[in-house]
């Protein structure tokens, strides 16, 4: 299975789709084909997106969803600059420090033996 | 060509029945099934032999449950399947009796919903999709994000959104059918444990065990068996619809809820306004603030002051989740969407004792499925 982001930039970028029949850009990427026009995979390309954008909304989830997960977690919405709003995890379990518009960038963060991405609140300079 | 349900042979509820929804018990799913299935026989005054035709919504129960079920009512050999549509299931089978009549292939189907408590695998997880969050966006996750962004967007505190399960709980407690049948004040809802978000364990619905069945027929067979014209009630519109893309940041869940509702409307040749009674998928509180507004029943971001006004009470402009909602009422997935139209079903016959809606004429019923797809219906007293 391919990664979901590109390492190399920091913020690391993720690894979009556009695609070449109707434009659209989507993220996460997949193997079949695009979900506005039904072309076929051969039309996607890869297009990567940056890792900047600011929060829509999120949530602390106190109870975890499964027996292997560890809770609180706090998931966002993410509108990135580059236009998709996504769903990522935060680097930090609660969200007594984040607001809605507050901006954000990804980071990888290792848990395990493969890096994962996660989103921060950037610091206001 | 293509036709609307409404383009058809008119289509009638002739019978419901309900076993209660309840946590998990040893009780079977096949005695679960019978209860609600023999109910509903006693309901429309019918015996089994009648029944031409069976759709069983299920989603939990595993392969090829129906026959065992239905075999201790008389096995007459009619066709039978199984429908699994998640959340939607029990709408779907209720959808496809009514095709099956409205075209003519039979005059007497049933659709019954059917399911107990067990692992849910998702299909999803295994489509080599990954995205950024597996696992770590449960529906409660989902709804919480939902919650906030509306929040956010209107002005809307955490109290605004609990008091929709305080509403469905008060109608739920008259509800001898419902899994949760306490009245709970806003201080209850509010006080925890916190799931996600602002939703809290009280605004979450319980998925527990449980049936209910619905008997739909022609006009041929409302003569054939002599059926009591005052208690049909008339199915005007069915209508199944799945996620198209919408723009970046759109719920997908509320703009797929929207286009579904304003084809069912059209298609029953109503006005959302005029609905007197209305069942949603409020499996989580904000779905109903969201699918409220997406109806029309009210512009975008007036459903929490509408709803503190008692706009949506029982007694109120329109009833909403009068049976209790899925919070109150209880969501056992494969006999939800079959019970929202027992439910409507009972209110347009004035048969709802103290959770009737005065003069209710017309009623919706609305599920969405995880994937997502939607299920809407929109019946009317016969009589």
């Amino acid at each position: 299975m391919t990664s979901l982001f590109l390492e190399g930039t920091t913020p690391p970028r993720l690894r979009g789709q556009k695609c070449s029949v109707c434009n659209r850009v989507a993220f996460p990427p997949n193997p079949y084909g695009c979900e506005m026009c039904g072309a076929p995979v051969s039309a996607l390309t890869e297009q990567p997106l940056t890792g900047e954008g600011h929060l829509k909304a999120f949530a602390t989830t106190f109870l975890a969803p499964r027996k292997d997960m560890e809770a609180p977690f706090t998931v966002a919405s993410i509108a990135l600059k580059d236009g998709p709003v996504i769903r990522a995890l935060m680097t930090t379990p609660t969200s007594e420090t984040l607001n809605v518009g507050d901006a954000v960038q990804s980071v990888l963060v290792t848990k395990s033996e493969k890096p994962e991405l996660r989103f921060t609140r950037m610091e206001k300079a | 060509m293509r036709r609307a349900l409404s383009d058809l042979r008119p289509v009638y509820v002739i019978g419901i029945g309900l076993h209660k929804y309840q946590p998990a018990s040893e009780t079977t799913y096949v005695e679960l099934g019978l209860t609600a299935i023999r109910a509903a026989l006693r309901d429309a005054a019918i015996d089994f032999a009648a029944i031409e035709s069976v759709y069983t919504g299920t989603a939990l129960l595993g392969m090829a449950p129906a026959r065992v079920m239905l075999r201790h009512l008389g096995a007459s050999g009619i066709p039978i399947a199984q429908i699994e549509n998640a959340s939607a299931s029990g709408s779907t089978a209720v959808r496809q009796a009514c095709l099956e009549v409205a075209s003519g292939v039979c005059d007497v189907a049933l659709a019954v919903g059917v399911d107990k408590p067990g692992r849910i695998q998702l299909a999803q997880d295994s489509a080599g999709v990954p995205d950024l969050v597996t696992g770590h966006v449960p529906p409660f996750t989902h709804f919480a994000l939902l919650a906030h962004d509306y929040m956010h967007r209107h002005g809307v505190r955490d109290a605004d959104i609990a008091a929709v399960a305080v509403k469905n709980f008060r109608n739920a407690a008259h509800n001898p059918y419902a899994q949760r049948p306490k009245a709970r004040t806003l201080e209850e809802v509010l006080a925890g444990p916190q799931i996600s978000g602002a939703l809290t364990r009280l605004q979450c619905c319980p998925v527990g065990e449980g049936a209910a069945a619905v008997i739909v027929a022609s006009e041929e067979a409302l003569c054939r068996f002599n059926i009591n014209l005052a208690r049909t009630v008339r199915v005007l519109s069915s209508v199944s619809r799945s996620e198209r893309v919408y723009g970046a940041g759109q719920d997908p869940d509320t703009e797929l809820t929207r286009e579904t509702l304003a084809m069912a409307c059209a298609q029953a040749g109503i006005a959302p306004t005029e609905l007197d009674v209305v069942e949603f998928h409020d499996a989580f509180s904000i779905e109903e603030l969201l699918y409220v507004e997406a109806l029309g029943l009210c512009g975008e971001g007036e459903a929490a002051k509408l709803l503190a006004q008692g706009y949506f009470d029982i007694g109120g402009k329109h009833a909403v989740s009068a049976s209790g909602g899925l919070l109150g009422m209880g969501h056992p997935i494969g006999p939800t969407g079959v019970g929202q139209i027992c439910e409507v079903t009972r209110q347009l016959r004035g048969e709802a004792g103290p959770r009737q809606q005065p003069n209710a004429t017309l009623g919706l019923t609305h599920m969405v499925g995880i994937g997502s797809v939607c299920v809407a219906h929109i019946l009317t007293r016969n009589a």
